[in-house]
């Protein structure tokens, strides 16, 4: 018998009363979504899905790669004319999904291991979610050889623009202080990411 | 006639609703002074092709209201905009920008309504594309030259329209539905194949509201013997090419699938707001403060307005409606009014 | 919303600003924030601060679900609170995506003062700081919007083909987070915002509708950071790209760091893996950012404002409009020394 809730903790999020109110069936977030356009993929269902708030139906869901394929772009939000937002809606299905650990059961749902792994890490680490020294050529080579050229070479590169690149003071890319680094860190044990991210190693490795 | 006085009505609006109130208030033998701001009567009727369901011609029911209003007596102000009532003792004083203009025991405001602006809804393109155009613009051209919806000579390879622009739509401020869109988009179909069999008609709907005498018949010819094709769900987005053909983007919602398609002209069937030309009663608050419509006091007991006594409502000034219900209750509001300077 | 949205605009602060720095923009734009900076200080007159301690927002951490709602609005909380501390109430952020995120959280304290009091209680528990709320909250873009004629009227260049004295045909390009997230936080609007076509009519150029303006670049967050994902980030560019193309733009110009980094980036890996180019005679397009455009106008050097940190080559854009530079500069560092040269496979060599 499934005890996880899954209704229950979806309208417990502050942005629920926001992002699911009712549903006409207008399609006109599905119209408008990238992702509809490139996955089998349709917003307008998983507004009704959750509406109905069957609990067999949104454990499948939540296990299945169905939540994760959302960008995030929102477009969806100024077009829908019940005011909803499907994709904040995402938002709190992804959460949902990874505090009960069903996140581990689809294939782009496992992705989060490695996000969490880089930006995550990124963001405890040196204070930006992203940093010219992790952002590895090898893996990017979309990025293109101006990319790998100034990956390669960041101090000459970045210092060029800013002496004070990875150095201490205000600048472009500063090293960001341990203070402000330790308030990060306080902050994401205090507000409960630390606990997420926990969950998200633990769950992954099963 | 009564009590042996001759007691005096003024009706504001000389559409259809405010006609039906003028004819049946005069014919209770009250003398009738009749306001409309343009300078001729009819409202919108002037500005319609055909008339839902059956296809009467706008014109012929325009022509007999003016026959019947000749053979009667009543007072007319055309060109005068009624903008204001004030009470003084039991007179109702009219004015029109602070100047009298008139006084009566009983007004029935008919003031009708105004289409919703659709430069509101910049996704559609409304005002920007000139393929983009609104249900009444298209009434317009099927009214006065058809041939202006051919491109370089050549019939519409096709046409789109679009259900519920304006109404049911949180983001463009109005929440109700305006009633009368769908049985006009299925009317405009029809007659658009009609002038160009080979165009193919696409109708973008949410809900076909096909409640009145021969609406969900027409609905059903619509499909059957006209082929127009109807797909649920509302476009989001139209956008313009280099050829100045429009490219919308909805979903087919029968299919869970998203769609994309692109047309010669997109119309938008738009509701109904209130008239921009309504009438402040004193300081009352007469209007919903959610929609604009005029409110009476009590819609199941009649159609009496809050304040004083003696002021009612008839016709699309009060909400959605057609012209058969229009009519209807311009005559119920002249009834009213009857019964309301017999009783006090 | 009865408002004619593209007449709508926004109250933006005159002066005094507490800038925040975007971490895309930084990473892929090196150039860009402190030319924003320079233009603002030296050129406008303005008050820039810059609080060395400042953190990312989260922002990309928040959209691949990897930086809960409440760690991120404590973390946004904390750059209120330095803006407290150091005395500013105007806030101007450089990425996008930074600023949806920070109206959303403006947004959700609104309605629900209750979330904010738990938040000011984890800030304080955690950092020991309290904040307020910005008094006036902007995107970098919409300060130059603001001061678009009095920028107009000491540039040194126009937006206009030297040659031909034609306007040049300008993409804008407006990151979703800008305004469709809050369309009454953007200039103009949602379905056609005028920050950016502001900036182009005022500076000389013609802005350009294709069918496929309102679309998303694509980035989708966990979309590109996952590599076996990015089919779908390129291919939303490649709408983009592909809509654009029988227009001719000249040009590409995008407010968010991440539209300008990935429609600059996917035309380089859409030559590479299709062969395809979206430009003028088989050329790509150019894509600058809003900072560098208004840099470009007003005469500031190619180099020292970082176009050479673009994948899509910027020489044949600088000619167009008349712009002199010392192509031995471009990859060279500080003192002016020769960082090497980016391998050019098969790519346009203008």
């Amino acid at each position: 018998m499934n005890t996880l809730d899954i209704y229950t903790r979806i309208q417990a999020d502050p942005r629920y009363t926001e992002a699911c109110r009712s549903c006409m069936n207008c399609g006109v977030c599905t119209a408008i979504c990238p992702a509809a356009g490139y996955y089998d993929y349709d917003p307008r269902v998983i507004v009704n899905l959750v509406r109905e708030g069957d609990e067999e139906t949104l454990t499948d869901m939540l296990s299945s790669d169905l939540i994760w394929y959302c960008g995030q772009c929102m477009s969806c939000k100024p077009r829908c004319p019940r005011g909803n937002i499907p994709g904040a809606l995402i938002q709190i299905l992804r959460a949902v999904s990874i505090n009960t650990g069903l996140f581990v059961h689809s294939a782009l749902g496992r992705q989060q291991l490695a996000i969490k792994r880089s930006i995550g890490h990124n963001i405890l680490e040196t204070g930006y979610c992203v940093h010219p020294t992790r952002v590895d050529p090898e893996m990017h080579p979309e990025q293109g050889p101006v990319w790998a050229w100034m990956s390669n070479n960041a101090n000459r590169v970045y210092g060029r623009f800013d002496e004070g690149y990875d150095k201490s003071g205000p600048g472009l890319l500063r090293k960001i202080s341990p203070e402000a680094l330790g308030d990060l860190d306080r902050i994401f044990e205090v507000t409960g990411c630390k606990r997420l991210w926990k969950t998200i190693e633990d769950e992954s490795a099963k | 006639m009564l009590d042996g006085k001759k007691h005096r009505i003024a009706v504001i609006g000389a559409g259809p609703a405010g006609a039906a109130a003028a004819i049946s208030a005069a014919a209770m033998g009250m003398e009738v002074d009749w306001y409309d701001k343009e300078n001729r009567p009819g409202g919108k009727l002037n500005d319609y092709h055909q008339l839902f369901p059956d296809r009467s011609s706008a014109e012929q029911i325009l022509a007999d209201f003016e026959g019947r209003t000749e053979a009667i007596e009543i007072k007319k102000h055309f060109g005068t905009a009624v903008n204001r009532i004030e009470t003084d003792n039991r007179q109702l004083i009219l004015l029109s920008d602070n100047e009298i203009v008139g006084n009566a025991d009983s007004v029935i405001v008919a003031t009708g309504f105004d289409f919703f602006d659709a430069r509101l809804k910049e996704e559609f393109g409304y005002g920007i594309y000139n393929h983009v155009i609104t249900s009444p613009d298209l009434e317009q051209i099927l009214k006065t030259n058809p041939e202006d919806l051919r491109k370089e000579g050549a019939d519409p390879a096709s046409i789109a329209f679009v259900h519920c622009v304006g109404s049911r739509d949180q983001q463009a401020g109005i929440n109700y539905c305006s009633r009368l869109c769908c049985i006009t988009g299925i009317k405009q179909a029809i007659e658009i194949k009609e002038l160009f069999p080979s165009c193919k008609v696409v109708n973008f709907y949410i809900d076909i509201r096909a409640f009145g005498s021969g609406y969900e018949e027409l609905y059903r010819e619509a499909q059957e013997k006209y082929k127009v094709q109807f797909i649920r769900g509302r476009v989001s987005e139209a956008s313009e090419n280099q050829q100045h053909r429009i490219l919308l983007k909805a979903e087919d919602t029968l299919m869970a699938r998203p769609l994309k398609l692109t047309v010669d002209w997109l119309v938008l069937l738009v509701g109904m707001v209130p008239s921009c030309t309504q009438v402040q009663i004193d300081n009352h608050q007469c209007t919903d403060q959610e929609t604009g419509f005029y409110q009476p006091v009590n819609a199941f007991t009649g159609s009496r307005m809050a304040g004083q006594p003696g002021i009612f409502t008839a016709g699309a000034c009060g909400g959605p409606m057609s012209i058969p219900e229009a009519t209807a209750s311009g005559r119920s509001a002249a009834l009213e009014a009857w019964q309301y300077i017999k009783d006090r | 919303m009865k408002n004619y949205w593209k007449d709508y605009q926004k109250d933006i602060a005159e002066d005094n600003y507490f800038y925040v720095r975007s971490c895309i923009r930084q990473n892929f734009f090196p150039g860009a924030e402190n030319l924003f900076i320079d233009i603002l200080r030296n050129k406008l007159g303005k008050v820039v601060f810059e609080d060395a301690d400042h953190t990312t927002c989260t922002g990309i951490g928040y959209h691949t679900d990897i930086v809960p709602l409440e760690t991120t609005m404590t973390v946004v909380a904390r750059q209120f609170a330095l803006m407290k501390e150091k005395g500013y109430q105007n806030l101007v952020v450089s990425c996008v995506t930074s600023f949806g995120l920070y109206s959303e959280i403006l947004d959700l304290w609104k309605h629900q003062p209750e979330l904010k009091k738990k938040i000011a209680g984890y800030l304080a528990e955690a950092t020991g700081r309290v904040f307020d709320e910005p008094g006036n909250m902007v995107h970098a873009s919409d300060i130059l919007y603001k001061y678009r004629n009095e920028i107009a009227a000491i540039a040194k260049y126009q937006l206009v083909n030297r040659e031909t004295g034609e306007p040049l045909k300008i993409v804008d390009h407006i990151g979703c987070h800008y305004a469709k997230t809050f369309p009454e936080r953007g200039v103009g609007g949602s379905e056609f915002p005028q920050v950016l076509t502001g900036l182009i009519t005022a500076w000389g150029g013609s802005t350009v509708d294709y069918p496929e303006r309102r679309h998303c670049c694509g980035f989708g967050f966990r979309h590109y950071m996952v590599q076996t994902n990015r089919g779908y980030s390129i291919s939303q560019s490649k709408i983009k790209l592909e809509s654009m193309q029988p227009y001719e733009p000249d040009l590409i110009v995008a407010n968010c760091p991440g539209c300008a980094m990935f429609l600059d980036r996917w035309q380089y890996t859409l030559e590479e893996t299709e062969g395809s180019v979206y430009g003028q005679n088989g050329r790509k397009i150019p894509v600058v950012t809003h900072e560098e455009l208004a840099g470009i106008v007003l005469g500031y050097d190619p180099w020292e404002i970082g176009l050479q940190t673009h994948q899509v080559p910027v020489e044949e854009l600088l000619d167009k409009i008349g712009i002199e530079y010392d192509p031995d500069l471009k990859y060279t560092d500080r003192q002016g020394n020769l960082i090497g040269n980016p391998e050019m496979i098969n790519q346009q060599v203008c």
